[in-house]
This record gives structure tokens, sequence and C-alpha cells, in this order.
């Protein structure tokens, strides 16, 4: 078993994955592009680094340099994971052991330097957004674990005490059909009523723990939020919908939000953000993969073993008075099940 | 137009005297205030827009439409009632509760003009941008409350038959006035308040003749060619300045004009934003300058003056001209010998250089031959100013002051600014840096303003929230629009010609993000980067930086323009270079990456569609909608000529669109706007 943590760093300087494609609703390119490019430069990054040191200080590429970026010691001693040498380079990328980390029994993809990071104001300054996508093939039990592990990345990460409002999205549910109106009908039997309501204290805690001011939910449809609102102790105030063409809130939904003070704002995820099959991509040996992962034609080395997408959270820091979003970025929790 | 102090305004031959004065007292006082505010930061995001109307006169039997000059009386009317936003206007059916004082009335070069700005600044809560459209009804509502039944606000950019022969104002006056010496119009078409007359008159004095604006003729089946302006008349003999058309004034196949009032009586759309801190100014600055010509292709809104259709669309370069106080030797027309260097723009006219110290502004995106004031640049340099801003100062300081009041000059207050104001405010480049003021109690602000008053509020508005975006997703995701200033320049030129938004192609810098990506630690611009970073690419040359593009491209996308090809991409089809994203996807990706809410969103979607369809062709500007309209006219006879019925049923239509959107929602239909809306 090992535990997976990938991240994109700060995309909003990122360049094209951000780029929306024209008409694109419900996607989740953002996040694959920019784990992709993230992978990239990572691996070009710390090859560098590499590089540079075992000139400088005369010792050999396997090193853990340990002068600059890759701290906690993530690479000396970790040499081998899974059985597997990660210190072979795989078709000309850089080997894993330079790129990424092990730390508190995760392996960080890419290596984070978390030294560099924190918003360059005080956390008061924004309005701090995170999501958090409870992935389809992962077990419920272990959400409240996620849920903790992914809301500590993202304080981490941008060195903030608490975010301000915290999303929750559960899988199995879409707000989809001809228009707004088929959508909300269509909602009311999606997902899974007795586990997200199950999941919600979890979510109320770290609420109750000062960590996230604010709690949302996405893609509840008129029904469901009717049902869900009579049965949770600390209530949502946000209520994401996706919108298509019509632009239209269907009314029930609108009044609901209204009586019971929710509102009512709209996003272009997909819940299912990250399948199996993508991350698989995303990490393996193929043209467009990290090179992680082994390449089962040829058995050239790599990790192995059943992959399970579990978390994903996105983050989003803007300045308050400004409206200049200042990080954004996502981090996903993945289990990598030796064979 | 800021606050108008009454005085002794002097003559030319008087002003230029204190000219030099006047200048070493305003880079004073702006040393003054960049000593007081260059450290200043953290300034929320604030902004205004500015409106500015034609006053007219209609009624219904009347054959004749008039420009109204009782702009001195409305004012008074409206500066007098004191309970303004609680006037007949606030039911207008938008439902929102405002928390915005009344807004507030101003007066402008054109005594038939008026500006109304909002009561406050905005800020940038997404809600608060849905507020600008009724907040821009509402200015117009409370304009014509206080107005004469027969007087009507409307938002054209300029009157159709201002100058032509016979009466177009209300009440009547001859031309040939000792100001303007116009002529086509008269003295009184100026705003009486002495500082007008005398900015008209002292740019005439200085220039040493009339302005020359002349805009080409468009050729239409039957337009007689040459053409030569059948309204000059060559035999008066009554000012100096008479001698100007028998002198070449009058080119053939252009429309002659002879006054500032053709220029400064245009009106347009006004955005101001007011930066963090001096280093997010200057950023924006630099940011939206090669914007200018795009957006100023995207609002065109000009197709018609002094009775005729025009071969341009947009204003811009009529205004440039209707204030150029440049001599002949400053122009280039005669050796230098009295006058200090050779001028190459008006002193209304495109940017001429960049003022940030941004790294990725290359040395080869400056004009090198920038004329500047060394001794001023001096000045300001040895007053802690860093040497890009002076240099942006020391340019705009090669200026003469136009009106001085010699009450100015008894002593130097270091506690004001209007020395400095006189230049500043008298070079109206496309942006406009504008320093905090002497009490430093607003930031550093950038002023955007190339672009053309729209018909509608909705269209107002449209333009406006767009641009406000995308100065939102500039700092956000930190983009480059940085291309040789020159070339903005050439994009200026280009913007002018006939449907320019789908028949040009305008230079646009190709990659709007940094080449190599930034380090992958959070604060962008920490001052720690222990990660090291790549070396950074040896910089190409500049000319591949940047490529032709149309507007529908750099607005919509390069995917987008494929799909919905205008005239310009079918000519640049098979040359394409590479894939531009497009500013409207990046505002989407901004809206996407913050938390707005359903309403909001779903309105802001339509003010964007409008901006999106605009580059597209799918809805057409309102130049085009204007010379449709005047085409499909009976009266009109295939040869150019804008009639006075023409020109009635055009501003008619125009009053009735703005009353029917007034009322709200829906009553739109029958007044041909499909084309230009889009509903």
């Amino acid at each position: 078993m090992t535990e997976l943590i990938l991240s994109t760093g700060n995309i909003v300087s990122g360049g094209p994955s951000i780029i929306r494609k024209p008409g694109a609703f419900r996607s989740n390119l953002e996040l694959t592009n920019s784990l992709r490019s993230n992978f990239l430069a990572a691996q070009e990054d710390y090859a560098l680094e590499q590089a540079e040191n075992s000139q400088s200080d005369d010792v050999n590429g396997n090193s853990d340099g340990s002068t600059n970026g890759t701290t906690n010691g993530t690479i000396s001693g970790n040499g081998v994971a899974n059985g597997v040498a990660l210190d072979t380079g795989i078709g000309g990328r850089p080997p894993a052991s330079v790129w990424t980390a092990r730390r508190d029994g995760a392996l960080y993809v890419p290596a984070i330097d978390w030294d560099a990071h924190g918003l360059q104001e005080e956390p008061a300054q924004y309005d701090i957004t995170a999501k958090l996508f409870f992935l389809p093939g992962a077990p419920v039990s272990q959400r409240a674990q996620y849920a903790k592990q992914a809301l500590e990345h993202v304080l981490r990460e941008l060195r903030a005490p608490a975010v301000d409002l915290l999303i929750v999205s559960f899988p199995g549910m879409s707000f989809e059909g001809d228009c707004e109106w088929e959508a909300d009908k269509q909602n009311a039997g999606q997902g899974n009523e007795d586990e997200e309501i199950a999941t919600w204290p979890v979510i109320e805690e770290l609420h109750c723990a000062g960590l996230a001011k604010k709690l949302g939910l996405a893609e509840y449809g008129t029904e469901k939020l009717s049902r869900f609102l009579q049965k949770v102790q600390v209530r949502p105030v946000v209520n994401q919908i996706n919108l298509k063409n019509c632009c239209n809130v269907p009314p029930p939904l609108g009044k609901l939000a209204k009586e019971q003070g929710i509102d009512l704002l709209v996003h272009s995820d997909c819940t299912d953000i990250l399948p199996e099959g993508t991350l698989r991509e995303l990490l393996g040996p193929g043209l467009s993969g990290a090179g992680l992962l082994a390449d089962p034609e040829t058995g050239a080395g790599g990790l192995q073993g059943d992959l399970t997408p579990q978390w994903v959270v996105k983050y989003t820091a803007v300045v308050r008075d400004r409206g200049v979003i200042e990080n954004k970025g996502y981090f996903a929790g993945a289990e990598l099940a030796e064979e | 137009m800021g606050l108008l102090a009454l005085g002794t305004a002097l003559d030319w031959p008087d002003a230029k005297k204190q000219a030099q004065l006047v200048r070493s007292w305003g880079i004073k006082q702006l040393l003054e205030i960049w000593n007081k505010a260059k450290g200043k930061e953290r300034d929320i995001m604030l902004w205004g827009d500015e409106v500015e109307y034609l006053v007219v006169t209609y009624s219904k039997d009347d054959p004749k439409i008039l420009l109204s000059l009782r702009q001195a009386d409305i004012l008074e009317a409206l500066a007098s009632d004191k309970a303004l936003s609680k006037a007949r206007c606030c039911s207008d059916g938008s439902g929102s509760p405002s928390s915005q004082p009344p807004p507030v009335f101003h007066p402008e070069f054109g005594r038939f003009m008026l500006e109304a700005t909002p009561g406050k600044p905005w800020g940038i809560g997404f809600r608060e941008l849905l507020e600008v459209e009724p907040n821009m009804k509402l200015r117009r509502c409370i304009a014509k409350d206080h107005m004469l039944p027969n007087e009507y606000p409307i938002t054209l950019t300029t009157f159709p038959r201002l100058g032509s022969p016979g009466v177009f104002t209300d009440p009547y006056y001859p031309a040939s006035g000792s100001k303007l010496r116009s002529q086509f119009v008269p003295d009184e078409i100026a705003n009486p308040h002495i500082r007008f007359p005398t900015l008209a008159a002292n740019i005439r004095s200085r220039r040493g003749r009339k302005v020359q604006v002349n805009v080409p003729v468009f050729r239409d089946e039957k337009t007689p060619w040459p053409w030569r302006d059948p309204t000059v008349n060559y035999d008066l003999h009554q000012w100096p300045e008479d001698d100007d058309v028998r002198n070449g004034a009058a080119p053939d196949n252009f429309i002659h004009m002879d006054a500032m009032a053709f220029g400064m009586g245009s009106c347009c759309l006004q955005i101001t934003f007011q930066a963090k801190n001096l280093t997010e100014g200057r950023q924006m600055y630099d940011q939206l300058s090669p914007l200018g010509p795009i957006m100023l292709a995207l609002t065109a809104a000009t197709p018609i003056y002094k009775g005729f259709l025009a071969d341009t669309d947009v204003r811009w370069n009529q205004i440039s001209r209707a204030v150029d106080d440049r001599t002949p030797e400053e122009m280039g027309e005669k050796p230098l010998v009295n006058d200090r260097w050779r001028i190459p723009k008006s002193r209304y006219a495109s940017n001429s250089t960049y003022i940030s110290e941004d790294p990725r502004l290359r040395p080869e995106y400056f004009d090198a031959d920038l004329v500047i004031d060394e001794d001023i640049k001096q000045q300001l340099l040895d007053g802690g100013m860093d040497d890009r801003l002076a240099t942006h100062f020391a340019h705009l300081f090669i200026r003469d002051p136009i009106v001085i009041f010699s009450e100015d000059l008894q002593e130097l207050d270091l506690t004001k600014t209007d020395h400095f104001e006189n230049i500043q405010s008298t070079n109206w480049q496309h942006m406009r840096f504008k320093p905090p003021p002497a009490d430093n109690s607003i930031g550093w602000r950038v002023e955007f303003r190339p672009m053309e008053i729209q018909i509608t509020d909705f269209e107002n508005a449209a333009f406006t929230v767009f641009l406000v975006l995308v100065t939102r997703v500039i700092l956000s995701y930190n983009l480059n629009f940085y291309i040789p200033i020159r070339r903005v320049d050439e994009n200026m030129e280009t913007a002018h010609a006939r449907d320019a938004v789908l028949q040009k192609r305008f230079f646009f810098r190709r990659n709007l993000f940094p080449a190599v990506r930034a380090p992958r630690s959070a604060a962008g611009s920490g001052t720690s980067t222990p990660i090291p970073s790549r070396p950074p690419t040896p910089a190409g040359p500049v000319e591949d930086e940047y490529r032709l593009m149309t507007v529908n491209e750099i607005i919509n996308g390069t995917a987008y323009a494929r799909g919905t090809p205008t005239q310009a991409d079918r000519d640049a089809a098979g040359e394409s270079e590479g894939d531009f994203p497009g500013l409207m996807p990046l505002v989407e990706s901004y809206l996407d990456s913050v938390n707005v809410d359903v309403a909001t969103r779903c309105r802001l979607a339509a003010y964007l569609e409008l901006i999106r369809k605009r580059a597209s062709g799918e809805l057409c500007t309102a130049a085009r909608w204007i010379r449709e309209f005047v085409e499909k006219h009976p009266e009109y006879g295939r040869d150019s000529v804008v009639g006075e019925k023409i020109t009635k049923d055009l501003v008619e239509r125009v009053i009735k669109v703005g009353e029917a959107e007034a009322r709200g929602e829906g009553g739109m239909e029958g007044l041909g706007l499909g084309g230009l809306l889009g509903r």
C-alpha cells in the first residue's frame, strides 16, 4: 500500500492549463493538464538541480543533494519503493527519486518544497475556497481521513489557518438535463443520500475545529437539498450547481435557497474529476504520462499495482477587495495497492 | 472634466510666456505627490465609469432634430435637486436596491453635452458589477427628468449633422465667431465657461491656423469622384484663418471640419481603475495599452460627420486633429527655428511609451525616437523618480499648457496639483496614468480612454464590465500583452478603417504567458525561490513575439474564430501561425475560479455574449448599424449624403431605443436592433 499525493502547484500563472476550451462545460481538463505540466516541470527542475549538485558536490546522482529544495530527507534512504528501484530513469525521463518525495508514509508526486509556499499577504486579506471531491471508487468509511488530509494539504500550501468556504462534492451526482428544470428533477434520485448524510459530521468537525469557516455542497437539487437540511447540524450556506445554456435556476430550488439563506453558486467541474483510467494515464509510461508506473508491455521498472483515486481538492485564494486570484491549485490523493 | 476653476485666462501670447513657469511648478507638484504617494500600498480595487451624452431636441412633428445648448441650465437643474435619487427614475424596475448615492453630472466641452458618473466608485464584488447597468439607466433617466420635455440625452458618439449648413443648434447662432473662427460651427457650440473657449482659441493660436479635421468620405455608388466637400466656403474673408481652405486645408475626398468642437464634441466611454499600489498601476497601464486599439475597433460607432458618411468608423483621429496644437515647425512642415523639437503626434493620441519596471518589458518595445524634455527628466530623477516614469512625464511635459489663469501664477502651492494637472490633463492619450491627488486620499489610478460610447446602456455596461474583468484576468494570470509601442500606434490607425473589427488584422502578442512556468512555489513574487528555475530562455527576435490577428481571434480565440470566421479571418486563412487562447476564454476561466452566484453569472454571460458576437461579426457594431440604417433609408441617394430627414429618423430611432430600454426588457421589438444586440 502506497499513498500517493499529487499536486499541481499554483496554476494561475501556469499558462495553457488554465485556458478554457470554448463551450467546454464541466470538464476536468484543468486538473489533468495542470498535473501533467507540473510533473513535467518538476522532472526538468529537479533533474537540473541534481545535475548542478552532482557537479558542484562531486557526489553521484543518487545523493540527496541536501542543499536545497527537496527537504525532509525525501530522497535519501528511499531509493526503493515497492521493491522497485525508483532510481532508474524511464524513457529518457529523470528517475522518480529525483522529482518525487516520501514524507509521512506518502509519496509526493512531485516533491513539494513547502518552505517556498504561502500567500503574499496575511490570510485575512483573502477569500479561500476549497472544494473537496469524494471519488466514486474510494471507500466511504475512509472519508474522514480523506477530508482531513485534503484540507491539511491546502492549509499547509497556503499557510493559512482556515479556509473561508469548504465545498463538498459527492460522487454519483450531477445537475444535468435539457434545462435546469430537468436537471433538478433528475437530481432527486441521484447519489447515495445515506452515505452523504453519514459523511457530513466529518465535515462539520472540520468546521467546529475552526478549519473551515463556512460549508457548502455541490450539485444538490431541490429535493435532495431540503431533505439534507433537515438532517444535519451545521448547515451548508452554499450550493454549487452547474449551468448549461438556459441560465434559469429552477424556481423551486431558487425559492428553497432563498428561504434557507443558501447561495447558489456556479461551477463547471466534473463530479468524477479523476477517474482511475485518467490517473493511470497521467502517471503511466505513455507519451503523456509521467513515467512513474511500470510499463506493462515492456515490464520496464516503476510502480506496480492497482490505483484507486480517493479524493481531489481544488483550492483558490482570491484577494478579497481586489478580485485577483493569487493562488489556485489541486491536490489529489490515491492509493496504490501492490499486486 | 475636472473641477472648473474661475479666473482670468491668458490669451495665447501671454500664456506662452508663462509656459515654462507652469511646467516647472507642475514638476515640483508632481515630485511632491511622488514622494508622498510612491509607497502607498494595498489600496482596494475601486473603479468608475464615465458616460457622455449628446442633448438633442426632438418632437414628432418638427422635421428638425437639433442640438440643445442648454447644458448650463440642465446642470443647474440637476445641481439644485437635492433629492436626485428619489426621482421617479428609481422605479425603473431593476429591483436592485442600490447603496449608491445619486449620480454626479459634469459639464463637457460641447455645450450640447453632459457627462455622468456614479455617485461613488464601484468595487469588485460581482453583484456590484450588475449594478452598473441599472445605474447607467438611472443616470440617463435623471438627466432626462431635468430637461425640457422635448430634450433627450442620447449616446451617439457624434451628432450626424454637426456643422452642416443651416440650423443644427437650439438656439441658433451664426458661425464664424472670434474664438473658434470656424466656418461651420458658432463659438456658442462650446461650453461658455472661460476655460473652453480659451482652450479652443489658444490651440488655434498656438498652431497658427485653425485645426484641420479631415475625414475620408465614404465613396458610394453615386458619390461624385473626386469628391469636394460641398459645404466648404472658399469665399470668406472675415478672419485671417479664412485663408486656410484656400491654402489647401480641405483636400479632395475628405469631409473638412475646422474646429475643436468636431472632436471634443464626441462622446466616449471611459473607465478608471484604482491600483493596489504604484507597481500594479504601472503594470495595468502597460498591459491595457495594447488592448486600446482592439477595444476601439470593437466599439466603433462613428460613421457620419457633418452630414456625410465617412470612410472610417471611429472618432479617435478626429479628436486628435481637433485639438492638435502643434506648430508647422513641430509638425515638420518648416525647419525648426523657434520651436524646440519635432513632435510626431497630437496631444490627443495613442500612448507613446510604456512605464512599468516589469522585467518582461524589453528595450525593443520602446520608441527610440520618443521626444522628451531632458531637463525635466533630470529634475524628476534628481527628485527620486525612477528613469522610466521620469521619461513618461518628461514626454508629457514637452507640451505647453494651453489654459493658464493669471491668479494661479502668484505663488507655488505645493498642497495643490493644479499646474501638474494643467499639463497632465491636456495630454489626452489612450491611457492616462493618474497619481493620487494632493491629499493622497486615493490611490494610483489608470484610465482607459479609447472606447466609443454605445447606443444602449446594456452595451455600455457590457463593455465596462468586460474591461473590468479583463483587468482582473491580467493581474491574476500575470498576462503579458507587450508589443513594440509603435505597433500599438499602427493598430490605432488600423482601428479606424470601416468595419475594421471584421475586415482588419492587428498586431498582437502570440503568447500571453511566461515562456517558462513560474517556480512551483505558491508565492508568485516571493523573495525566496529555493527551487532552481531553469535558465531563462534567451529572448528571440521581438518580431517573433507577435503576429497579425483578427479581433475575433484576439477576443474569442483561434478555435472559436475558425468556427465563426470574419472576412479578416478568411483573408488570414492558410497563414495561421499558431493558436491564440482569446481574451474571452480567459475571462471565462477566471469566472470559473471565483465564487459567483447563478443569477450574477447569467447576467454577466449576457454581457460577454454581446462582446463575443461583436468580435465574431454575429452582431454588428453601432457604426455598421448606423450605416445600414442610412443605406436602407428611402431618402438616401447612394451619394454619401446624410440629409436632415435621415438624421431625424436615425436620432428618433435612437431616442425610442433609449425609451424602450428605460421601460425595461422586452420593449425593443420593431426597433431593428436584432443585428445590434441579438435580442
